[in-house]
């Protein structure tokens, strides 16, 4: 019988309320020895590890690397050996979250869960069917924004049901893209979600007639992918009340999810401690469209070229190939570039490692996963980390030029506007071809404007000249 | 992928079957043409022309030219089936089921059922239907719904060369009894058909587009003609879900109520006269499942309730058309 | 010709158990317990027997609704037929056809047919796959003199020739077509092989009450069929003994015709008397056989009986081989 315990969030120093697990340094179940290094914790202060106190194992990990506990929040179950899944489980059931609020203030850890909402009384006289009266008044369904479907401007139950049903995935309503033809044994709307999910079908046993794979099936595949919620009570619970109904002039409060809070925080410090410049210039375009229409097969996109012309650059300009750490700059020996992907729940930034050492064709198929998998939150901790450059692209958006803010620990990132016909001096000639505005913002505490000015040299000239590139 | 047409589809398709599988055998009317005539055989290889060649393939005992007797054609290949052969029988047109109805309904359709499930009945009956070539009240009729109310059945309706070749195999391979349609001005339709083998799962419809504003459910020919409806709609920003049934017993109902789910309007898009119609069916089975997604009444557009004209405006006027589901698209829409 | 003497004893064997089947039958149905319109075929023995003792379980039959009989002389399991008569789960189609609908594909008898005329074009569709195998089978449509009357067995009888397939037609004239006389509903003031051969196929005629003369000219037929001539017909001229449902009151019968009838057009006692008179046979033998067979039937009617309904959870199986 091995002695199973809770591993909680640790508190250091009085002031801490809160802490995020930034990296678990071992995975789950791998036994270590006492003094190893189990887990980072960063708090508003410092980033501290934690060290295990005795030799034995986290049986079942629990909390998210990136999210934010509160102090004596269960983290883990430690264990000195092997253990069985009823007592894990028997730990985690049993565990009560400590209250470690400071007694005059709002406890900021709320042990108990959101109040149930209350029956929303309807007013005997309103204009609403029985049936439909029972649905809302037990959904807590205000109805004075519901139009009635029946007679007379009556409400129906009908009515009740579509206004509590939840708004549809974006991806599923207006017009679609069209899904690629897929073979395997699925509904039409099977066959969509998964497309717009990334969802691979040929990896899903259908639950339908003959082993049909339908809308369920998918949406289950899509849930089991996202993280598993930590059982402790979570960021979100502690803001104020759970939303409100919308009020009279339609103000929706939602609180921020943890990767939103987790960005505010970080761009915060970025802007706040990071001494930003700027430099900009302009790059012809058009030769290097030419070139990627001429490519074969599936095409690269466009920013899937400058990742490489970015990498090639920062090989040929080490200096902006860095990561600031406090006073130590970390020079990579390859260029690790971090393209942004918009996804529902933020920006995210996966890294494609070697950049330099790949070819284009190769990044476009490394991005295009990344980015498939980023919407579908299943982007793993080593692939947003390590990044030494970023690269943001908004010229799909009609941006035209824009400034980017750094992500720390990198030194610096490139914006790229869309591009446009502007005129240019070809060898004297004024010709109108395909610009884009590129800006590069540099951390100047590492880099100087020198060097962020060569480095753009340098991508412009591969940018110029692409059949550098490949 | 080869381009061809529908007929030429089916054509290569029985060809093809019938090489790999010696129980198969087709009977109908004049499916060689010129027996007992001075003229000699294969005068036309089926009237639609879709039985050609297969003569010369594989010779009188396996392709029968059989007299005008349609009760004695379907009566040979239910017998047939049972006695272990794959027959493909032919009604030149649709409209003869009348007087060979006894051996599809009565006989085939339950031959399974009657024997205590100890038999089967792998027969393919192709039925040759539909209007717009002025062939009138008796000869452009589409009798699916008859056929879809039959248990025992299968009901078939390829709208494009893919489906008429993977549906007619999956019909040949299958041991049930199939009602296989070809509608007649659909022969001539092109389109890419998958090489080599290719079978297409029964009950499973086709997503012609995704467009999520409206759906449309239909088959047979009515799907080109939702699909102009849905070109000139989508000009207007509406997005047309456009269900290719495919076919209809079974009936893939799980597509149909996905997309009503999303859009909450069904226009269901019929070559027949609308009572006890497939469009009549579908409105009744998403009434039923799909009732609090629904945010406007099914709306179902049908030939009226009279037998197929023969002066083209008459029939014309009795066909659906692009600019008439383009309307009931419109419709829907615009309730409240 | 001379039959050996197992041939004998099998014939009045399958004669006097469709025999007895049916009078238990008849006995049965005034109980109530047993559902549905049942058609028997007391009378009418000679003709499935005559018939049935030549072909094999590759040679096919399709029947009529009055169709125990011929299910019996193919060699369908007579347990089971009491079964499913009585819509038992046990039966031969485990209770969802009945009477009318009994089949056994495994010895040949693709099934009674409730349709008047319906099994003439499937016996054509079977001679076609009997051709087509090439073994020298062939597929036999039972009619009657009601059903020759209908499109379908005109329209099989055409198409057989036309194809040239081994299809036979059997037509039993029991001289009724449900309450109406056979001399009113065939047109012609021929008999029903002359319209086989107007159609231009070979048509013999022979007595349906005699096995003896049944068997022989059916001997003759299937030889001319076997040999690869195209399909040919019979008549047998029979009777049957009850009416043409259980139920119906015969008021169509003359005035002692019944009588007349069991006496003197019975199938297992003119076997009898041949047997006898030519010496082939001890009829003591025969008696042991009515005997073997009375208890066989006991038991096939009181297992039936006994045995358990299906299960109406299953209603909506065997629709399809493939859901």
């Amino acid at each position: 019988m091995a002695k199973v315990k809770a591993f909680t969030m640790p508190k250091w120093g009085i002031e801490m309320a809160e802490g995020t697990v930034a990296e678990w340094s071992v995975a789950e179940n791998e036994p270590f020895a006492r003094g190893a290094v189990l887990a980072l914790i960063e708090t508003d202060k410092i980033t501290n590890e934690i060290e295990a106190e005795a030799d034995g194992r986290l049986v079942r990990i629990l909390a998210q690397a990136g999210e934010i506990y509160p102090v004596g929040a269960l983290l883990a179950v430690l264990a000195d050996g092997e253990a069985s899944a009823a007592e894990i489980d028997a730990v985690i059931a049993g565990f009560k979250q400590a209250d470690t609020s400071f007694g005059d203030e709002a406890p900021t850890v709320a042990a108990a869960p959101a109040p149930a909402p209350a029956r929303t009384a309807i007013p005997a006289d309103a204009n609403i069917s029985p049936a439909a009266r029972d649905k809302a008044e037990a959904a807590g369904l205000g109805i004075g924004d519901l139009s009635g479907s029946g007679r007379a401007g009556r409400i129906t139950a009908q009515d009740v049901d579509q206004a509590l049903r939840p708004v549809p995935d974006a991806g599923l309503v207006g017009p679609l893209p069209a899904t690629p033809a897929s073979t395997a044994f699925a509904s039409p709307l099977a066959k969509r979600l998964g497309h717009v999910h990334g969802v691979d079908l040929a990896t899903l046993t259908g639950s339908g007639p003959k082993g049909r794979i339908g809308k369920a099936d998918v949406l289950a595949a899509i849930d089991a992918a996202r993280p598993v919620p930590a059982p402790a009570p979570k960021a979100e619970t502690r803001a104020a009340a759970a939303p409100a109904a919308p009020a009279a002039d339609h103000v929706e409060i939602r609180p921020m999810s943890s990767m939103r809070r987790t960005i505010a925080r970080r761009l915060t410090e970025s802007k706040q401690t990071i001494p930003h410049f700027y430099l900009r210039r302009r790059v012809r375009a058009d030769r290097l469209i030419r070139f990627r229409a001429a490519a074969e097969g599936t095409r690269p996109t466009l920013n899937d070229y400058l990742v490489k012309a970015c990498a090639l650059a920062l090989i040929e300009v080490p200096a902006v190939n860095i990561q600031v750490h406090g006073t130590d700059i970390h020079r990579f020996g390859q260029a690790n570039i971090a393209v942004a992907v918009a996804t529902e729940r933020g920006l995210m930034t996966p890294v494609v490692t070697g950049a330099d050492r790949r070819s284009v064709g190769e990044i476009s198929a490394i991005v295009a996963e990344l980015a498939q998998r980023a919407k579908s939150g299943r982007l793993t901790a080593e692939e947003i980390g390590g990044g030494s450059f970023s690269l943001s692209n908004l010229g799909s958006f009609g941006i035209e030029q824009f400034d980017a803010i750094i992500n720390p620990p990198q030194g610096a990132i490139l914006a790229v506007g869309m591009a446009r016909p502007e005129p240019i001096d070809d060898d004297g000639a004024i010709r109108i071809v395909p610009v884009m505005h590129l800006s590069l913002s540099c951390d100047h505490r590492a880099i100087d404007g020198a060097d962020g000015a060569r480095f753009l040299q340098a991508l412009a000239a591969l940018i110029e000249a692409p059949q550098l590139l490949d | 992928m080869a381009v061809m047409n529908i007929r030429e589809a089916i054509n290569q398709t029985l060809a093809e079957e019938m090489a790999r599988d010696s129980s198969i055998i087709v009977l109908g009317e004049d499916v060689v043409g010129g027996a007992g005539t001075a003229g000699g055989q294969e005068a036309i290889g089926g009237i639609w022309g879709t039985t050609g060649g297969l003569f010369a393939k594989f010779g009188p005992e396996r392709v029968i030219d059989t007299p005008i007797s349609e009760s004695a054609i379907i009566g040979a290949a239910a017998g047939a089936a049972l006695a272990g052969l794959r027959p493909v029988a032919e009604l030149m047109f649709a409209d003869f089921i009348g007087v060979s109805l006894d051996q599809l309904w009565n006989q085939m359709a339950k031959f399974r059922y009657m024997f205590g499930g100890k038999t089967k009945c792998p027969a393919v009956v192709r039925l040759i239907y539909g209007a717009g070539m002025n062939s009138a009240a008796q000869h452009s009729q589409s009798v699916y719904a008859l056929l879809t109310a039959m248990p025992g059945l299968k009901v078939v309706l390829p709208a494009t060369p893919a489906d008429a070749k993977g549906l007619l195999t999956e019909a040949l391979r299958g041991d049930d009894p199939v009602m296989f349609f070809e509608h007649k001005a659909l022969y001539g339709q092109k389109g890419e058909v998958p090489d080599g083998e290719y079978r297409q799962r029964f009950g499973e419809a086709r997503m012609v587009r995704e467009g999520g504003d409206v759906t449309i459910v239909t088959c047979g020919r009515m799907v080109s003609f939702s699909e102009k409806a849905a070109d000139k709609l989508a000009a207007d920003g509406i997005g047309i879900d456009l269900i290719d049934l495919r076919t209809t017993s079974p009936l893939d109902e799980e597509a149909i109520l996905d997309s009503v789910e999303q859009t909450g309007r069904l226009v269901i898009v019929d070559e027949s006269p609308p009572r006890c119609s497939i469009a009549a069916d579908i409105a009744a089975i998403v009434a039923d499942k799909a009732f609090t997604s629904l945010k406007a009444p099914p709306k179902m557009v049908t030939g009226p309730h009279s037998p197929i004209p023969f002066a083209r405006e008459l029939e014309r006027a009795w066909l659906p058309s692009p600019q008439k589901i383009e309307d009931a698209v419109r419709q829907v829409l615009a309730f409240r | 010709m001379q039959l050996s003497r197992e041939a004998l004893l099998g014939a009045y064997r399958r004669m006097a158990t469709i025999r007895q089947f049916e009078e238990r039958l008849h006995e049965e149905i005034k109980t109530g317990e047993i559902a549905g319109f049942t058609h028997l075929y007391c009378g009418q023995e000679a003709a499935a027997v005559g018939v049935c003792d030549h072909l094999s379980s590759e040679d096919m039959i399709v029947s009529t609704h009055r169709g125990h009989g011929h299910c019996i002389a193919k060699g369908c399991d007579v347990r089971g037929m009491m079964k499913e008569i009585y819509g038992r789960a046990g039966g031969l189609c485990r209770g969802r056809g009945g009477s009318m609908h009994i089949a056994d594909l495994s010895v040949g008898m693709l099934g009674a047919n409730g349709i008047v005329g319906a099994g003439a074009p499937q016996a054509v569709g079977a001679a076609i796959a009997a051709k087509l195998k090439g073994k020298g089978n062939v597929a036999i449509a039972f009619s009657g003199d009601g059903a020759c009357n209908q499109g379908t067995t005109f329209e099989a009888m055409n198409l057989a020739v036309v194809v040239k397939v081994p299809a036979i037609f059997v037509f039993e004239n029991n001289h009724y077509s449900e309450h109406t006389g056979v001399s009113y509903a065939v047109g012609t003031d021929r008999d029903i092989a002359s319209r086989a051969e107007a159609f231009g196929m070979k048509a013999w005629r022979a007595d349906g009450c005699d096995f003896f003369d049944t068997y022989e000219s059916m001997r003759e037929l299937l030889d001319y069929v076997r040999a690869g001539h195209g399909p040919a017909a019979i008549e047998l001229d029979t009777e049957r003994f009850y009416g043409h449902f259980e139920g119906d009151p015969q008021r169509y019968r003359g005035p002692g015709e019944l009588d007349r009838i069991r006496a003197e057009r019975d199938a297992l006692k003119i076997f009898r008397a041949r047997v006898g008179e030519a010496k082939l046979l001890d009829l003591a033998e025969l008696d042991a056989i009515d005997a073997e067979v009375a208890q066989l039937i006991d038991e096939a009617t009181r297992d039936a009986r006994a045995a358990a309904p299906p299960d109406p959870a299953t209603v909506a199986e065997d629709v399809y081989v493939d859901y």
